[in-house]
């Protein structure tokens, strides 16, 4: 399965929590694509709106979390022998968030995988009849067909022993066996968009990379487009071939992987690259640390929420909202710098 | 010293919950002032602290707010309806609050006693008219009582009166005393035991531990009723009203300690394991001091939210206990006892006026549990972002 | 006393720590999860020890038990103390003990709870005073601002509580707190790992310049392989309760010997998307430290095992100059390191 098929078109999503201290702005400004085959990473530190950003998509945004503004087109296709033809768009934004539309979709075309994967299963049902359930949920299939199936996939993300594993409690798995359990019931009924909301964070490296290897192979194999979010860069260096970076609720970098690590535009990205300690890098005195921290989300800085932190701030940065400029071809900032359309290079 | 921080103002905090509040203010406030200013939000408890605090200054201040005394009789006037309050007369002209005597006849059709209003004559409301002599909290000699029909008036029945023809207005603000502070009495035994106990078995852990979970093990699984019972049924009737009192808020107390015992033992040991305790042992912190400076000012927010959901269940404990006639003893009133009066159907069909006891046990029953409720809410100031 | 000892400051010889699994009605104990099991390790005087590992290992065990926050079942803790000389701090009574630890101090990972919330930072930080020299009043005042100061804290904050500060400078509240008493010795488990990343680098560069400003040891407890890279001088490798690996920082990141080592190092994703990926993926679980397999507990991961691994427990041994490996093949495997 190749060619490179537009899944998902998010275009300026706004999805604000209004609460009793305020209007939080969970996330002001994302725009990116999904793209069948490819993985797009979505970095940013806590409080950035990465994983609201998710749940917008699959619309189960806690309350009284909305989306105020925004389309998410989702693009569903027909495959004819080897050929894929467009068969129609829905903008997941105006679906019912309870409705039929979006339960068809939920678990069966988008599906996610979460951080924890403890509080995400069901403690009091075997891991196998979990699996089973959403594939019952979402294809005719009898019972039998459903655990044929789910021992099937149980396989394919390389669950050790899977003939006695689909009867295991998820307390009886490792924190690494309970994520690939996960990945099974996600992949359970071939979703076309898998969203991993940092599903290694909770796993040491080691088992962290054996799920990295597993994830990518599967996309290799079943073709579906996977939005990444963690707060690790090199998570995304190794996983992804798209990224956005966000801050505070904003989008404020979005590139292909080399030319964000390679040639970063926003300050933020930049400073955040310099920061970080690298194991490949032998004893520094200092790190290029970001000054101040993040705000509190009642609190937002105006303008451009990054300014109180950027080395490159200027006097109206306090006061525009940056536009969202595209720096060089598919390699889009937010930032005044670039707002009269000339590019400056940075440094990786 | 070269790369310091100045953290700038606006820094994420814990407490946005409190946004209103200047900063400073806030960042400077105890875990106590959090709490409170979380308190006050919840309407429901805020009432409750109104209502509450008025049941229980009525309960201590009973007598100038009584008309009569606990056991004064009016013969002749048993099972009587509450009296009517008019402010208007029979032509209609408006005459301040005055009732009407009461006669007493007999209906010829159910061949039933019945009071009959007398309108020949008013009787106009007296207040801060003298009455029956007492003594405020025991010691100060008075007179003085809030409302009365002065001396040659007919009696008043605000609620009615019962089966004695006694007043069952001023029987039940005297019955609130027992009532409403046999849940401090309980709660304070309780505690004493739970928190004795419980901290024991928590602190030292290893067979202690054991033993004293043991223990509780067996205690929580006698039936609580029967136990009640048995024990109350124990209480010998000739002790004076104090001791029956003491004895009862033993029994009432004697069930609830195992189940806070182990709570608190929870609680210990998981406060044990914070790493903030683990710090101050390290820098030289004596188990006097992490008793009392790290782990005891921790959970006593846990304990006061504790409190206030317990004490209902020691009131609704004495009024079962006093309903069933095991728990306090006539002369001594309590809302259990004057309910106890109102076991028969008769009392439902006819003389519904004489559970009004039973409201009050509702009502305060009720309010503990929205403070409850607040207190629980802002108890842990920090867990709701 | 050698030569070598005496750029020592602490020494831990033997160190375990195990915990007894019970069951049943009587509680009666039926094995050990062997948290820490046998561990020897050195830190020299002003240096930093990175200790890792993954979640288990006991890497975080050890740290407490070295300062008795937790006490050792068995091992030799010896500290060289300013005023006494060398002691070994498993042995000390409750008084002396105090006073060693005045000297040895930890820094927690959760800046949550690691600190009293019903405390104001004067209180937090002046506590250690408090407690050890019996501090009150203006002294006590000046002391917590200086050291509030030093870490980068307004001296204005002294009443606030915790509550009014963000994850970072509740850290930099905790590392306070830790210099109270002027120690020589910190222990720092896991102190940014639950920060974000763009605090984090900021604590990083404060623990570098306490370090020069107060002649400051480190033992660095972490699992961020490359945060400990930035940091440490030596590094101690640690699987299922054991000490695997250690030796300078400069020598075991481009040539590790162990092949625990190499194998954790090659699975660290590398922020560069032009990085090679060619990842060892390690292969099924770690061991159950209560039921650890026989022989080198590594061997059924491991790709370079032979029969004797499954058999015999390989000792740590000084392979060259100050580089102590676990391994039965140390000398015959080339191993790849991370450049």
């Amino acid at each position: 399965m190749v060619g490179n098929r537009t899944l998902l078109e998010v275009k300026s999503l706004r999805t604000y929590f209004p609460l009793d201290e305020g209007l939080v702005r969970a996330v002001d400004g994302a725009d990116f694509k999904l793209v069948s085959g490819k993985t797009l990473g979505v970095v940013g530190e806590s409080g950035c709106g990465k994983s609201v950003t998710a749940q917008s998509i699959l619309r189960i945004v806690p309350r009284p979390g909305k989306i105020v503004e925004g389309e998410l087109l989702f693009h569903r296709y027909s495959k004819e022998g080897d050929a894929f033809s467009m068969a129609d768009v829905v903008d997941l934004a105006k679906l019912d968030p309870r409705g039929r539309d979006i339960r068809r979709i939920r678990g069966n075309e988008i599906a996610m995988v979460f951080q924890e994967p403890m509080t995400s299963l069901s403690p009091v049902h075997t891991m196998g009849n979990q699996i089973a359930e959403v594939i019952l949920l979402h294809q005719k299939v009898s019972q039998a067909e459903a655990r044929e199936r789910t021992l099937d996939i149980l396989h394919r993300v390389g669950m050790p022993k899977p003939s006695q594993t689909i009867d295991s409690y998820p307390f009886e798995l490792s924190g690494g066996m309970r994520q690939r359990g996960m990945i099974a019931m996600a992949l359970s009924c071939h979703p076309s968009l898998l969203i991993a909301d940092e599903p290694t964070t909770a796993l040491d490296v080691t088992t962290e990379a054996q799920i990295l290897d597993l994830m990518r192979e599967l996309q290799e194999e079943l073709g579906m487009a996977i939005m990444y979010i963690t707060h690790d860069l090199g998570v995304v260096a190794e996983m992804a071939e798209l990224a956005v970076v966000m801050y505070l609720g904003k989008v404020v970098e979005r590139a292909d992987v080399d030319s964000l690590f390679y040639n970063p535009h926003h300050p933020y990205t930049k400073a955040l690259l310099r920061s970080i300690p690298r194991i490949t890098e032998d004893r520094r005195k200092w790190l290029e640390a970001i000054r101040g921290m993040v705000p509190d989300p009642y609190n937002m800085p105006s303008g451009c929420p990054f300014h109180p932190r950027c080395v490159s701030a200027q006097k109206q940065c306090e006061e525009v909202d940056p536009p969202w400029v595209e720096v060089e071809p598919e390699h889009w900032a937010r930032c005044v710098l670039y707002a009269d359309g000339t590019t400056e290079t940075g440094q990786g | 010293m070269a790369t310091i921080e100045t953290p700038t103002s606006g820094a994420r905090s814990d407490t946005s919950i409190l946004r209103d509040k200047d900063e400073e203010h806030i960042y400077t406030a105890s875990q106590w002032q959090l709490m409170w200013w979380q308190f006050r939000k919840h309407k429901a408890a805020m009432i409750a602290i109104v209502v509450l605090g008025v049941m229980y200054f009525l309960a201590l201040f009973a007598e100038p707010f009584a008309v009569y005394g606990p056991t004064e009789r009016f013969p002749r006037f048993e099972n009587v309806q509450p009296t009517r309050i008019r402010f208007i007369d029979e032509e209609g002209q408006f005459r301040g609050p005055f009732m009407y005597e009461l006669t007493r006849t007999v209906d010829p059709a159910t061949v039933r006693v019945v009071f009959v209003e007398d309108t020949s004559e008013m009787y106009p409301l007296r207040f801060f008219t003298p009455g029956t002599p007492y003594k405020i909290l025991g010691i100060f000699p008075a007179s003085l009582r809030l409302v009365g029909s002065g001396t040659d008036g007919p009696p008043i029945f605000l609620f009615g009166s019962d089966h004695l023809g006694r007043d069952l207005y001023s029987r039940t603000l005297y019955g609130s005393r027992i009532s409403l502070f046999i849940g401090f009495g309980g709660v304070f035994l309780t505690f004493f035991f739970g928190i004795t106990l419980g901290g024991i078995s928590g602190y030292l852990g290893g067979t202690t531990d054991e033993v004293i979970m043991r223990i509780i093990d067996f205690m929580v699984s006698i039936p609580q009723i029967p136990l009640w019972m048995g024990l109350a049924a124990a209480v010998p009737r000739d002790w004076p009203v104090i001791r029956t009192y003491f004895a009862i808020t033993l029994i009432l107390s004697i069930v609830g300690w195992g189940g806070l015992a182990r709570a608190v033992r929870g609680k210990l040991l998981s406060l044990r394991e914070e790493d903030y305790v683990m710090a101050a042992r390290v820098y030289g912190a004596k188990p006097r001091r992490l008793i009392f400076k790290y782990l005891l000012p921790n959970f006593m927010s846990y304990l006061l939210v504790s409190v206030t959901i317990s004490i209902p269940f020691m009131i609704l404990g004495e009024t079962a206990l006093s309903f069933l006639g095991l728990g306090i003893q006539p002369p001594a009133v309590s809302w259990g006892t004057l309910l106890r009066d109102a076991q028969r159907l008769t009392v439902v069909a006819q003389r519904p006026w004489q559970m009004i006891p039973g409201a009050f046990v509702v009502a305060a029953v009720l309010m503990f549990n929205f403070i409850g409720d607040g207190l629980r809410d802002a108890a842990d100031p920090y867990a709701r972002l | 006393m050698s030569e070598r000892q005496d750029q020592r400051l602490l020494e831990v010889n033997g160190l375990k720590k195990y915990f007894p699994i019970k069951r049943g009605f009587l509680r009666k104990t039926v094995g050990y999860v062997k948290a820490v099991d046998d561990v020897s390790l050195y830190v020299n005087e002003g240096e930093t020890l990175g200790l890792v590992g993954e979640s288990g290992c006991g890497k975080t065990t050890s740290g407490r038990c070295i300062l008795r926050a937790i006490e050792p079942t068995e091992g030799e803790i010896l500290f060289k103390d300013p005023n006494v000389g060398w002691v070994n701090v498993r042995e000390l009574e409750e008084d002396a003990l105090t006073s060693v630890r005045q000297h040895m101090q930890i820094i927690f990972q959760d800046p949550y709870s690691s600190l009293n919330p019903r405390m104001t930072l004067l209180q937090l930080v002046g506590e250690p005073l408090v407690i050890n020299h019996g501090m009150k009043g203006k002294a006590l005042e000046d002391r917590v601002a200086e050291l509030l100061r030093a870490v980068g804290l307004r001296p204005e904050y002294l009443r606030r509580y915790p509550h009014a500060f963000s994850g970072g400078q509740r850290q930099r509240i905790g590392v306070a707190r830790a210099l109270a008493l002027n120690p020589r010795f910190i222990v720092c488990d896991e102190p940014v790992s639950a920060l974000d990343v763009s605090v984090q680098a900021q604590i990083l560069n404060l623990l570098r310049e306490l370090q020069e400003d107060f002649s400051l040891t480190y033992l660095f407890v972490a699992h961020d392989l490359s945060v400990v890279r930035h940091l440490a001088d030596r590094v101690a490798v640690m699987y299922v309760g054991k000490l695997v690996e250690m030796g300078e920082t400069g020598e075991i990141y481009p040539s590790p010997r162990h092949p625990y080592t190499e194998a954790l190092m090659s699975a660290v994703p590398r922020p560069d998307p032009r990085a090679a990926k060619d990842r060892i993926v390690l292969e099924g679980e770690v061991a159950d430290p209560a039921n650890p397999p026989g022989g080198c507990y590594f061997h059924p991961r491991c790709r370079y095992a032979k029969p004797v691994c499954s058999v015999e427990s390989p000792v740590l041994r000084e392979i060259t100059e100050a580089h102590f490996v676990s391994c039965h093949r140390a000398e015959e495997l080339s191993l790849t390191g991370v450049a």
